[in-house]
């Protein structure tokens, strides 16, 4: 994960999670290893199809699990973010 | 009117005195609603907020943008909605423009965001008359009992 696309996720991935970004790593369980609610859950996916102009499908929500996962998921759906 | 109280009641698990939706009066699909609370003055909480000096708390205010999200989340979702769960607001952003006085007429819109089935996000305004009194970003989770 080293390109700017996977970086800007990280970075907001950390800030609505509020948690540190040399935390966030690739493989970090969103539910298991960093106690991700339903909450926070909805924020991120909220933010993702604001900023990337994405629809994600609310049975695909669970499947994302793990950075590397959400940018398995996001980035062929990408497009160019409105800010 | 669109939803009058025993319909709201249906809906919402709330009662007098925390029911702070009279009527549904505006229903866009499953994007958008408006509803509406006259404030009494007999409204319990104007005799201590404050006295001689009567107007709705701010945190009430969040609670009747809440309570219309709650409605229009119930419109989106109706197989979620039908089993009654628990609702509990988790995060809020709000903003105040002016206070509510008894006699105003706080009409309360709600617009969706995103809808899961266990949490939900909404964007809704206060306004009295043609002025926006409040306004706020809702975040709330939808727990089966």
């Amino acid at each position: 994960m080293s390109n700017n696309y996977e970086e800007e996720i990280r970075n907001m991935v950390s800030e609505i999670l509020e948690i540190p970004i040399d935390k966030l790593t690739p493989d970090a369980d969103f539910f298991r290893d960093l106690n991700i609610d339903s909450l926070k859950a909805i924020e991120i996916v909220a933010a993702f199809e604001k900023k990337y102009r994405i629809i994600i499908p609310e049975q695909d929500i669970p499947k994302i699990r793990n950075l590397r996962q959400v940018v398995e998921y996001t980035a062929p759906l990408n497009k160019e973010p409105l800010s | 009117m669109i939803w009058d109280k025993i319909k709201i009641k249906a809906v919402l698990p709330h009662r007098e005195p925390f029911l702070f939706i009279d009527e549904v009066i505006e229903i866009e699909g499953t994007q958008r609603v408006v509803a509406i609370k006259i404030l009494r003055d007999s409204e319990s909480y104007f005799k201590g907020h404050f006295p001689g000096n009567p107007m709705m708390p701010g945190v009430l205010i969040i609670e009747a943008m809440a309570q219309a999200s709650v409605i229009l989340f119930s419109i989106d979702r109706p197989a979620v909605a039908a089993e009654h769960p628990d609702y509990y607001l988790g995060k809020v952003k709000s903003e105040f423009m002016s206070p509510a006085y008894p006699g105003d007429k706080l009409i309360i819109e709600s617009k969706k965001v995103k809808f899961l089935d266990n949490a939900a996000i909404t964007d809704a305004v206060v306004k009295v008359d043609d002025r926006v009194i409040a306004k706020a970003n809702l975040i709330f989770s939808i727990q089966k009992k």
